[in-house]
């Protein structure tokens, strides 16, 4: 099999651009899915912040059956999978889970072991990528977590209708968790597509440079090689087509071979045709 | 009488011996491309699980060796590894040199787990390396293969021509 001059050009041609196509591809993948979970990472961090926003005017009113119903109404949302508000102590206030209300953290599920793993918890006052955990929920469904403090601000402290000191840092914290399924769905399509092009770009190019050195070399060279053959074997009579470039001069001489065979050939078989005039 | 016979048919069989061992040599290093691709298949396997099974190294030490490389940096180099590498490769194949450089390839494949392995980022980048890996010592494999089993021919051809004598 790899006699052949045709397998040992195409072989090494084609494991070479295989490769290459298929590293670039892994490492550009990798790049894309960073870039992806980053982006979608600081989108969570955006909304985390926007709901806090959002509710703080109920927080400073003290109205309770707002700020639940702003919880509820977000949990209702397709690709959220909890959201809830606990206090620094770790009592959850307000949930989207009415199971939850009143209850207290656990911090060894799976998506607390993030910040509370070692004696001390992480510091909430960090990166937006930060904030972010990843996990698997009891479904076994992907989530992205992100856990937004709830800061004391001067609002806060002078407000009429209930009190927190100035050495209060953290009010409390809203924990907010999406779905990674959307953007895993993405990130297969696209690891698809990138397939899909590599193997359209290596069919083309290995493709394209089999097809070439076929038609321009392998295939002359193959009639080249039947017509010696032949000529070795005494079957002269069979012209050789014409071929180009380097090849057509091999076989101009080759023809000359031939035919200088043939007359010495028949020569030899009528000795006195040499002395006819 | 029957010691100095034996002399000269051991006289008469050196180059028949000394032509057997040129092909076990040859063949011993048509295969050198095959241990590196194993050596290197052990090393992926490691470094598939991130090298859980190696204990993690003290504190102090990590230290001193500081944050790992930026993950873009690792990428390029693995790009620009990989192509002077396979075109390196190629070069030797035109020009029919006999040098291997498979074990020194592995060498630095490891070395691109290990940045990885630090950097946090072995479980996207994995096949990226394996596949470099791959390609690479497949190729220096099939040039020391194809290099070689030219001359085992050769040999081989010798070999007969000596015995009929």
């Amino acid at each position: 099999m790899f006699k052949r001059t045709c397998t040992r050009a195409i072989i090494p041609v084609a494991l070479t651009m295989t490769g290459f196509v298929a590293v670039c591809c892994f490492l550009l993948y990798s790049v894309i899915k960073a870039d992806i979970t980053e982006s979608t990472i600081r989108y969570s961090v955006d909304l985390a912040d926007t709901i806090i926003k959002s509710a703080r005017y109920t927080m400073l009113k003290d109205d309770r059956e707002t700020l639940q119903r702003i919880i509820d109404n977000i949990g209702e949302q397709q690709n959220i999978r909890h959201v809830r508000i606990f206090n620094k102590k770790g009592l959850i206030m307000f949930s989207a889970d009415p199971a939850e209300n009143n209850r207290l953290v656990d911090k060894s599920a799976a998506g607390c072991l993030g910040c509370h793993e070692g004696p001390e918890p992480l510091s909430l006052s960090r990166d937006a990528m930060e904030k972010a955990r990843q996990f698997q929920n009891a479904d076994g469904e992907g989530v992205l977590a992100i856990t937004a403090p709830i800061y004391n601000e001067p609002s806060c402290i002078s407000s009429a209708c209930h009190f927190h000191g100035e050495d209060q840092q953290m009010l409390g914290i809203l924990d907010i968790g999406l779905s990674r399924s959307p953007l895993d769905r993405t990130l297969s399509l696209l690891g698809w597509r990138m397939l899909g092009f590599s193997f359209m770009i290596l069919i083309l190019s290995v493709g394209g440079v089999a097809a070439l050195l076929t038609k321009s070399v392998f295939e002359p060279i193959r009639i080249l090689d039947d017509h010696a053959q032949r000529a070795a074997d005494g079957q002269l009579e069979r012209d050789l087509p014409e071929l180009e470039g380097d090849l057509g001069r091999i076989a101009k001489n080759h023809r000359r071979m031939a035919e200088q065979l043939r007359q010495a050939r028949s020569e030899s078989a009528n000795p006195d045709q040499k002395i006819q005039p | 009488m029957n010691r100095s016979s034996e002399t000269r048919s051991e006289m008469r069989d050196d180059p028949r011996r000394k032509c057997l061992r040129e092909i076990r040599d040859l063949r011993s290093r048509a295969g050198r491309g095959l241990w590196a691709m194993a050596l290197f298949l052990v090393v992926s396997l490691g470094a598939f699980s991130d090298f859980d099974f190696l204990p993690p190294l003290p504190p102090s030490w990590m230290k001193i060796l500081g944050p790992g490389p930026p993950v873009w940096l690792i990428n390029s180099f693995l790009v620009l590894y990989s192509f002077s590498a396979l075109l390196l490769i190629l070069a030797r194949m035109m020009q029919g040199s006999e040098t291997f450089r498979g074990f020194g390839h592995v060498g630095y494949l490891t070395g691109f787990f290990i940045f990885y392995h630090f950097s946090g980022a072995m479980e996207e980048n994995f096949w990226a390396i394996f596949t470099a890996g791959v390609t690479i010592l497949g190729l220096e494999s099939y040039h020391q293969w194809v290099r070689f089993a030219e001359a085992i021919r050769k040999a081989e051809e010798t070999l007969i021509r000596l015995e009929k004598n």
